[in-house]
């Protein structure tokens, strides 16, 4: 009996445990706020008084994303922290080898980390009430560790000055066209877009795709905003792997550039949300996350960064066609994804001259 | 008692803490350049050398990074001496207002100058590119994404820092050195590269030394000119190695490591040109330092000068204020559409206001507090015989050896396994500049330090005073020059770190020369062009005021 009585306490602690866990994981009863709904209590994040995100998105947009969440909580200061993906991700994963917990949120620009991140136990798991709205394909297994936040998309795009419309490229294939050579861009091997870009073409076209490409001597570069700024200046006629967003930031300004929708598809790269373990606000990171994977944190999103959401009862940004309009290529196998990271780099550095 | 006091215990605590500062970084990045297994564990798990052995079966990024780095050292330290000659040795009109000109490009980040000179020089449609074609030409006059277009823009802006150095030697010159090369028939010219290359000679070497280890860690032109060109330096490969997925820490790690190669010799080549020849130019004997009459010289000088400040302030000041004020960055002028939207944004950023201020404290926290730290360090290395001084020299200049993007990331690791809370702090950022900036204060100081003859010390203790006090009267004043420029660079050059502060900063410690990178990287051109600017002008305002209150409170110029 002696030797029972701890076991029984250690199996009813643990059961007790496991409760509060899944309690703070899901509830049953969310309160329902202005177009969302969350099991955050709301006082008590609002006396943890701050929330803390690491994203790679840009600073200016994701300032005023967070400016409409601290709109509505006015206790809670928000403030965020951008790196590029890797360093972003390298950053994260030391302060956690050394225990200082500074982030509540991140959103990692690759799928790669994420998966990865998750194995390491990085993420706090909350599901949050949203994620009825997000299909299971766009949430991590199991769920509540990472949800896609939003959807970058990528296509073709052109100086129509430079480029008349009926020479414009019409589908993928078309870039392979000797007269883009010495004028054509693409994106640098870090590039998690770049990845999706070459592995879903490579798929559709087979596995010599790239390589007809070789010729042209693609320039490669970090961001989307050189290969544009090259676009208007002339220095290229066609960007490749073009972000949609900012395709449409510059048409908005009234750069002289066109956006090619290819038939065979569009490609799409998402972004996984989730918070940190061991978050240091963490009360207000699930009210985030409630507000931000909702209609109308999707929607404040889609409106500064130009990105598309993963839900479909969100509108589509500012200037952009609707995503039911072209077909988005995303891998579906995730794990043979991760898998030819090694002959993509490999592929890539060769292409663009790193090595 | 005191002097004991301070050389019994001072000094070899202040070793032992600049030393750590170094070291202890660098033993984790030692231990990550073998690391051959997962590049995110963290002690590795498996240790060889198969990183170092990749880059010998591709020395194309070396080669490329010392091509680069010696061109532009060659050109930084030519413009850098010429325009100290000009405005120290010789009478000009509008000296004074050049010489603080010359400050100006260091004011800058160096990406300033690599996107302006983009706008200026690109292929096919570069501003000055497009006057050229408009008289004729078919070709561009100049291509800037090549490996001379990027020596051509480090060199422009590290020109400053040579000019810095080497004109504070030039400063603390006996100018009847040149007046008796002069008596005695020389020509102006032949005085010049007779008597006053030899006499600035440490200020020149402690230049090139300093700027050659610069260009070897440069990034920033690198990055914005060499990529689009298809043209690839350690640092860019070490910012491709870091940011992908997995991580490449080991090969980056490898890389910044075997630039140290290239900084051993440099340094040891420097040792024994200085054991060679005696530098000392202030004796026991008065001098005033003079600058020479030039007579009609003076005008064709006075366009070299100005020709400097054009082609290194004025044009890129100018390119950069013409993006910054555009609806979109474009250099077709029919295209070019203005507005002050891109201002309005940078100052509704709430995170910019903050990360100004927190450059601002860093650079003068680090500088004040740094410059008598290294003031000491450098007369311990070139002036006691306290043993291993030369190791030490060694020591504090490895910071420069190691591109700041790698040393970053030793810092990184190493500072946030010390059970000490101030990782993602300013504490941080503080403590990692000093450590960085430890090569160019010393180098900055040392060029001062040699050339005060070692007579007038030994005068003062023969007299009697202290150690201390000899300190306060004799030495310190005659390394003010030296001093004054040191503080000077070590501020700038904290306000406009990147490499280090990537990877330190934290969401509450967020500091400008980032923010600037990341609006490039991920917001627009025009933005970051009015960031650049903002900076440019905080800082350029932050010195006037400094000077202004270092005069008044010295009584002095400063």
């Amino acid at each position: 009996m002696r030797r029972l009585a701890p076991r029984v306490l250690s199996v009813v602690a643990a059961c007790l445990l496991a409760t509060a866990a899944r309690a703070a994981e899901s509830c049953a009863n969310p309160h329902q706020m202005q177009g969302f709904k969350t099991c955050a209590d709301i006082g008590t994040a609002e006396r943890e008084g701050g929330l803390v995100v690491y994203s790679t998105d840009p600073e200016a947009a994701s300032e005023s994303v967070l400016a409409e969440f601290h709109a509505l909580f006015p206790k809670i200061n928000t403030t965020y922290f951008r790196l590029q993906g890797g360093a972003l991700y390298a950053k994260l994963l030391a302060e956690r080898q050394g225990q200082a917990y500074l982030a509540d949120i991140t959103q990692l620009s690759d799928m790669s980390f994420a998966f990865d991140f998750q194995k390491r136990g990085g993420y706090m798991r909350y599901i949050s009430p949203e994620l009825a709205a997000y299909k299971p394909d766009y949430r991590s297994t199991p769920d509540g560790y990472w949800t896609w936040g939003a959807l970058v998309v990528a296509g073709i795009a052109y100086n129509p000055n430079l480029v008349p419309a009926d020479e414009a490229p019409r589908n993928w294939p078309d870039m392979m066209n000797p007269k883009w050579a010495d004028a054509i861009s693409v994106k640098v091997t870090i590039s998690g877009l770049q990845h999706t870009t070459w592995y879903m073409l490579r798929q559709l076209y087979g596995n010599d795709f790239w390589k007809n490409l070789a010729p042209s001597k693609p320039h490669a570069f970090d961001s989307y905003v050189q290969q544009f700024d090259r676009l208007v200046n002339g220095q290229d006629k066609v960007a490749v792997t073009a972000q949609y967003s900012g395709y449409l930031l510059m048409k908005a300004k009234g750069a002289p550039v066109e956006f090619v929708y290819p038939p065979d598809g569009l490609i799409a790269t998402p972004q996984p949300w989730g918070i940190v373990k061991e978050a240091p606000h963490p009360e207000a990171a699930r009210l985030f996350m409630d507000w931000f994977l909702g209609a109308p944190g999707q929607t404040v999103n889609a409106r500064f960064q130009c990105d598309y959401s993963a839900r479909d009862d969100v509108d589509p940004p500012p200037g952009g066609a609707k995503s039911s309009t072209f077909k988005l290529l995303t891998p579906t196998d995730w794990k043979a994804f991760e898998q030819s990271h090694a002959a993509y780099v490999r592929e890539w550095d060769k292409l663009t001259g790193m090595r | 008692m005191s002097s004991f006091g301070f050389r019994g215990w001072v000094m070899p605590l202040l070793l032992l803490v600049c030393g750590g500062l170094v070291l202890y970084p660098l033993a984790f990045l030692i231990i990550e350049s073998l690391n051959i297994g997962d590049p995110q564990s963290f002690p590795p798990e498996e240790l060889g050398l198969a990183n170092y052995l990749e880059l010998f079966e591709e020395p194309r990024v070396i080669t490329n990074t010392l091509l680069v780095a010696s061109i532009a050292t060659v050109l930084a330290v030519l413009f850098g001496f010429i325009q100290a000659w000009i405005l120290t040795r010789t009478i000009i009109p509008g000296r004074d207002r050049l010489e603080r000109l010359m400050e100006l490009p260091y004011y800058m980040t160096p990406l300033i100058g690599a996107l302006a000179w983009g706008v200026l020089l690109g292929p096919k449609t570069g501003l000055i590119n497009q006057v050229w074609q408009s008289t004729g030409w078919t070709s561009d006059f100049f291509n800037i994404y090549t490996p001379w277009g990027i020596a051509w823009v480090m060199a422009l802006f590290e020109g400053t820092v040579a000019f810095v150095m080497i004109s504070a030697s030039m400063k603390s010159m006996d100018p009847s050195l040149e007046e008796s090369s002069r008596v005695l028939g020389a020509g102006k010219l032949r005085t010049a590269l007779k008597i006053t290359l030899p006499l600035v000679a440490p200020g020149v070497l402690s230049a090139t030394i300093f700027v050659f280890s610069e260009m070897l860690g440069s990034f920033a032109a690198a990055f914005v000119l060499g990529i689009p060109g298809r043209f690839f330096v350690v640092t860019t490969a070490i910012w491709e190695a870091t940011l992908s997925f997995p991580p490449d820490y080991g090969r980056a790690a490898a890389m910044g490591l075997s630039l140290f190669g290239a900084m051993v010799l440099t340094l040891g080549c420097a040792r024994l040109i200085m054991r060679h020849g005696s530098y000392t130019t202030i004796t026991g004997k008065a001098f005033r330092p003079r600058a020479m009459e030039v007579g009609a010289m003076r005008f064709p000088l006075m366009t070299i000068a100005w020709g400097y400040i054009i082609v290194a302030v004025i044009l890129p000041l100018g390119a950069l204020l013409l993006t910054s004020m555009e609806r979109f960055a474009t250099v077709i002028i029919p295209q070019m559409q203005f507005t002050l939207a891109n201002y309005e944004t940078a100052l509704r950023m709430g995170s910019l206001a903050p990360a100004f201020a927190n450059s601002l404290i860093l650079g003068v926290s680090v500088a004040t507090l740094g410059v008598p730290t290294i003031g000491v360090l450098a007369w311990i290395i070139y002036r006691s015989r306290v043993p291993g001084r030369g190791l030490m020299e060694f020591v504090i200049m490895i910071p420069a050896a190691v591109p700041r993007l790698v040393f970053g990331l030793g810092l990184l690791w190493a500072w946030i396994n010390i059970p000490i809370p101030i990782y993602g702090t300013l504490w941080l950022l503080g403590i990692a500049y000093f450590t960085v900036f430890l090569p160019l204060g010393l180098r900055t100081i040392a060029g001062v330090v040699l050339q005060v003859d070692p007579s007038l010390e030994e005068c003062a203790r023969v007299c009697g005073a202290s150690w201390g006090y000899q300190m306060r009267t004799v030495t310190l004043p005659l390394l003010r020059p030296g001093l004054v420029a040191a503080w000077l660079l070590i501020f700038i050059a904290s306000v406009r770190e990147l490499g280090v502060s990537i990877f330190l900063m934290g969401p509450n410690s967020k500091v400008i020369a980032p923010a600037i990178v990341n609006s490039w990287l991920s917001s627009s051109s025009e933005l970051s062009a009015a960031m650049a600017l903002m900076q440019t002008a905080m800082v350029f305002v932050a010195v006037a005021i400094l000077f202004r209150v270092a005069r008044r409170v010295t009584g002095a110029p400063a």
